[in-house]
């Protein structure tokens, strides 16, 4: 009998012992699921349109910088999410933009146009995949359309359990492609993310290739409500392959001023700004 | 004559005393090689061509600052070549490019970043409505169609015909840049791993090639044959020992000093964290002779002073023959330093700065030995007389032709066939002293001739045999492609972005030109290249349009749209981030000093008259860079490095003899030999490298000892006679002249085994180091008598009215 009554003692002594591990495990019933986070995070709201400015930082892995100014307007239509980029430096650069319609229906390949103006032309551009990175950063189009929201289409969504959220309180997901082909496709095997269960954002994701090997790390950070919409204003990038990075500033955030539908036409990125 | 034994003589009393305590200094002497030993196995291979030049050199700091800035270096090449109809440009061949280029990814000092082929790349082509930039692997080609769509497209990039694909279609190449080229060895074996894992088709072979593959095979070659034939050189010189003496002790002293001697410079080497280069593999050669040398001497004169003194203790013997010997080993050992000395501070090179360093302390060990242990050793052995010896007293109960013309005191020793040998050498030299003089000076005249035709050339393809793998993948990889052997230049401008002004381009545009105009170019890349193929794309891909564009911000934007679907670092090999600095890639048809220096020496002519200038310079780089760079000093120090050593050979024979002639005595043998061999080399058509350059140390180290001897003999038998006649100097052949003739046979034997090396430069090495000993040998024991016969110097004790 008295291995028992040393177990009954230890139990009494340390209560929490076994449900502390519960918790770790991910078989924690007070925790909601995966699918459930990511329902909340879709269902956050974006704005319907948006201005801001976007400061684009990147380096390579010896720390030598390219910096971009630009200006940047998005809207939701019904059918689609239509975002124009007008790039106001470097010198050689400037008046570049970049206009591009993200159909929300699959089958439908996006649109996206590019404004030179040393040939004074417009050329469209065929569309993407979704694993390509975005003009030089280490998003790739699918990080970009995604912005702040998760694909329940190409991932399923588990919560691991709880996770520091830049000092709050987060749920960690852990996403799995639901097919290979998605995870060829988008160039990911695995996502980690903390989401920020207050606010339902995700504070940080990490990414893992085809092949199992962590590839890339994003931070969310100065997180702020502007207009009544909680708003990342930083996100950092950092691609563990090629010690390449990526900063993302926004400013000058605005969800109110009317975006003009007009702007979002190859005959405005010629105009320009 | 018998040689009287002055018991009371100040070196018989120093080494009757020097053996008093035999065992204490056998235990220290075993305790040292201990301790040098213990280090052995920390010593560090370093078997790159980078370790021949000083580490703050200029072109390896530009070389590592271009690996920092472009991650280039040594590349592996790892070819697909298929022999069938379609070449690679099948399904199956494709696909297997595909899993080789994703299976690189996993090789641990591969960079990702580094791996360039056609899975990786991206096609850059013109729409009706502008360019695009996708994959020459959208999806993995399954059917034939597919392939022949990659077919097309990759024929279609002029920038990837020659380097990514084979001009007809046989080939592909996978550029992979290491991490880390010292691991090159480690890298080049699991690519081997990787390859014979490969699904291959009867038609399909992978081949690794590529500076990163060569040296990295090297390495191990080198050392695999250095570490099999150099223990099978000593086991041959030992075992000629013992034939030579005939007897245990005569071949187990030898070994014991040869030991204690490679063992303290090799183990201090380790000590003192100093790598073992290429060229280390001549140290134990030349320790080996050294050692073995001193040991025939002193064990000569003992079994000599043996027949003579048969009831001596083996104490008394042992000083007698001490004290007989110890002045020319005393001054071989001098002279050896001083001539190591001065291949230590003449060479600018570590590697040969650090074989005379160790070298001389090599000589420091040999000599300590021969002078204590050695006698320490013998005087505990009961006196034995030499089997040989033994053989020659029956011998000598045959009538001997040439006896009545020697000396008394050489009849009363017995001739073997060894003396037999010297004597009749020495009868034909005192017979024709003026002939073999004359031999001289036409040997040095050739060696002058011959000499002006050795040229400079070093190539690592060339010390392996043709069947070895990295030879054929070699060949096949350069018949079908433009040459993984790349010269890079950097090219450098003061500003961010100036590399997009058109003037900068179309001047790098005309450099490449320029240089693919030179015929031991195959092409060239840089970011001209891309930037003209962009421009194509966005006029419609019309042929007209692969021209540079004209405006700084076309550049910018060229660039831009190039990102929209690429990744970040595309161009990270071929400009740097902040667009100030290039690289311009030039492919090699070989990787010898003789095609590199003509191209760098082309480029350099370009660079200073034409390219440079305050908006724009350039500079060679990479390996190609570092192998000349590194080739000049060898040409330009292997000169000084001689005259240096021969000035320091020259003024220590100097002073041990009190006498500028006794110098130019001890020099003329050497200097004879090394014209001798210059002789060959220019006739037989090897060039000078690294390996053959190292004749020269060796045949001063190993050479000089031929000289002294027979020198310091000369004057003992001179100064001893009455009247000097033939007959004096032909005492020196039966004794002196035995033991080098003993010297010279082991020596030349065991570094004859290195012609049977599997590694080309060894042969060489081995044919010029036994060409050297033997013209030593011969010239010691020919030219010298002759001289002194001729001249009748007053050094060599010749009265003074002569």
């Amino acid at each position: 009998m008295k291995p028992l009554l040393l177990l009954i003692s230890l139990l009494i002594l340390y209560p929490s012992a076994g449900f502390a591990e519960d918790s770790a495990n991910g078989g924690d019933s007070a925790l909601p699921d995966g699918e459930e986070v990511a329902a909340h995070i879709n269902s956050r709201d974006e704005g319907q349109a948006v201005s801001r400015k976007l400061s684009i930082e990147m380096r390579d892995r010896r720390g030598k910088t390219r910096q971009r100014e630009t200006m940047s307007y998005r809207k939701y239509y019904a059918e689609e999410k239509r975002t124009v980029i007008f790039y106001l430096a470097p010198k050689n650069i400037k008046d570049t933009a970049f206009l591009t319609y993200d159909y929300i229906a699959p089958e439908r390949e996006d649109n996206q146009w590019l404004y030179l103006p040393a040939l004074r032309k417009v050329k469209r551009i065929s569309a993407s995949d979704r694993g390509d990175y975005f003009l030089g950063t280490d998003m790739t189009y699918e990080d970009i359309k995604l912005e702040t929201r998760v694909s329940t289409a190409d991932f399923s969504f588990q919560t691991l359990g709880s996770c520091d959220a830049d000092g709050k309180p987060g749920l960690q997901i852990d996403g799995t492609p639901r097919t290979a082909d998605i995870a060829r496709e988008l160039g990911y095997s695995k996502t980690l993310s903390c989401v920020d269960s207050e606010i339902w954002m995700v504070r940080k994701s990490q990414f893992w290739d085809i092949k199992g090997k962590l590839l890339k790390t994003i931070t969310i950070s100065n997180i702020e409500q502007i207009q009544g919409i909680w708003t990342q204003q930083k996100i950092d990038v950092e691609n563990h392959k090629t010690g390449h990075s990526t900063s993302l500033v926004f400013s000058a955030v605005d969800y109110q001023s009317a975006v003009p539908d007009d702007l979002f036409t190859t005959n405005a990125i010629k105009r320009g700004l | 004559m018998e040689i009287a034994v002055n018991k009371h003589s100040q070196a018989w009393r120093f080494f009757w005393a020097s053996t008093t305590y035999p065992r204490i200094s056998l235990c220290l002497s075993i305790c040292l090689i201990l301790i040098f030993a213990r280090f052995l196995p920390t010593l560090v291979k370093d078997t790159r061509s980078d370790a021949f030049m000083p580490v703050d050199h200029p072109a390896l700091l530009l070389s590592k600052k271009a690996r920092e800035t472009f991650g280039l270096g040594d590349p592996m090449a790892i070819a697909i070549i298929n022999t069938g109809p379609e070449g690679v440009f099948n399904p199956h061949t494709l696909q297997l490019l595909d899993w080789l280029t994703s299976e690189l990814e996993s090789i641990d000092n591969l960079d990702p970043e580094g791996i360039r082929s056609l899975a990786t790349e991206n096609n850059i082509i013109g729409t009706t409505e502008g360019m695009e930039v996708e994959p020459f692997f959208e999806t993995l080609p399954t059917t034939a169609a597919d392939a022949a769509a990659i077919k097309a497209a990759a024929m279609a990039f002029p920038l990837y015909v020659g380097t990514l694909v084979a001009e007809d279609g046989s080939g592909t190449i996978i550029i992979a840049e290491q991490l880390d080229v010292d691991q090159a060895q480690a890298t080049y074996q699991a690519l081997m791993a990787l390859a014979s894992r490969a699904d291959l088709n009867s038609d399909e072979h992978i081949h690794i090639a590529g500076e990163g593959a060569l040296m990295g095979y090297f390495g191990t070659y080198i050392d695999a044959d250095a570490s099999r034939i150099l223990p099978l050189s000593a086991t041959v010189i030992i075992a000629l020992c013992c034939v030579a003496f005939g007897t245990l002790r005569g071949a187990l002293i030898p070994s014991f000093v040869v030991l204690a001697t490679v063992s303290s410079a090799v183990g201090l080497m380790a000590a003192l964290g100093v790598s073992f280069f290429i060229i280390t593999n001549a140290l134990p050669v030349v320790l080996i002779g050294i050692a073995v040398a001193d040991s025939i001497h002193i064990l000569t004169e003992y079994y000599e002073a043996a027949a003579q003194h048969p009831t001596d203790s083996p104490r008394e013997l042992v000083a007698t023959t001490m004290s007989r010997i110890w002045r020319p080993i005393t001054l071989t050992s001098l002279t050896t330093t001083a001539g190591f000395f001065g291949l230590s501070i003449a060479s600018m090179m570590p590697p040969m700065k650090y074989f005379g360093l160790f070298a001389l302390f090599g000589v420091g060990i040999a000599w300590l030995y021969s002078m204590f242990i050695v006698p320490a050793l013998l005087s505990l052995l009961k006196p034995q007389a030499s089997r040989a010896y033994h053989k020659a007293i029956i011998d000598s109960t045959e009538p001997e032709p040439s006896s009545d013309q020697l000396t008394s005191d050489v009849k009363r020793e017995q001739l073997d066939g060894f003396a037999r040998i010297v004597c009749w050498l020495g009868k034909l030299t005192l017979g024709h002293p003026r002939s073999f003089l004359l031999l001289g000076v036409l040997t040095v005249t050739a060696g002058i001739h011959g000499g002006l035709k050795i040229e400079m050339d070093e190539s690592l393809i060339q010390a392996f045999q043709q069947d070895e793998p990295i030879i054929i993948a070699n060949e096949a990889v350069n018949k079908a492609f433009d040459g993984t052997y790349f010269l890079d230049v950097m090219v450098e401008t003061p500003n961010s972005e100036d590399l997009f002004k058109p003037e900068n381009l179309h001047k790098i545009e005309a450099l490449q030109t320029h240089m693919e105009g030179h015929p031991f170019v195959k092409g060239s890349t840089s970011v001209v290249d891309y930037l003209k193929q962009m421009n194509r794309a966005m006029h419609a891909d019309a042929p007209e349009a692969y021209r540079l564009p004209d405006s700084v911000e076309l550049s910018a934007q060229y660039f831009l749209l190039y990102s929209v679907t690429a990744d970040p670092t595309d161009f990270h090999d071929i400009i740097d981030y902040d667009y100030r600095v290039a690289n311009i890639r030039i492919s090699l048809e070989k990787e010898n000093y003789k095609t590199i220096a003509p191209v760098i020496e082309y480029l350099n002519d370009y660079l200073h008259n034409t390219f440079n200038g305050p908006q724009i310079s350039a500079q060679p780089t990479g390996r190609a860079n570092i192998n000349y760079e590194w080739m000049q000093r060898l040409s330009d120090g292997h000169l000084l490095g001689l005259s240096v050593t021969l000035a320091l050979v020259f003024m220590m024979a100097t002073l041990s003899f009190r006498s500028l002639t006794a110098g130019l005595f001890c020099l003329a043998p050497i200097a004879t030999t090394i014209f001798g061999v210059y002789a060959y080399m220019g006739y037989a058509g090897v060039a000078l490298s690294v390996s053959s350059s190292m004749f020269a140390a060796i045949a001063i180290g190993l050479g000089v000892d031929f000289s002294i001897h027979t020198v310091e003999r000369l004057q003992v038998l001179i100064t001893r006679a009455d009247v000097v006649t033939d007959q004096t100097l032909m005492a020196l052949f039966p004794s002196t002249g035995r033991a080098l003739l003993f010297n010279f046979l082991t020596l030349a034997s065991g570094f004859g085994i290195l012609i049977f090396s599997k590694v080309v430069i060894l042969q060489e090495f081995g044919i010029c180091v036994s060409l050297a000993i033997t013209m030593s040998f011969l010239a010691s024991i020919i030219l010298l008598p002759a001289m002194a016969k001729t001249f009748q110097p007053q050094f060599l004790g010749y009265p003074d009215n002569k």
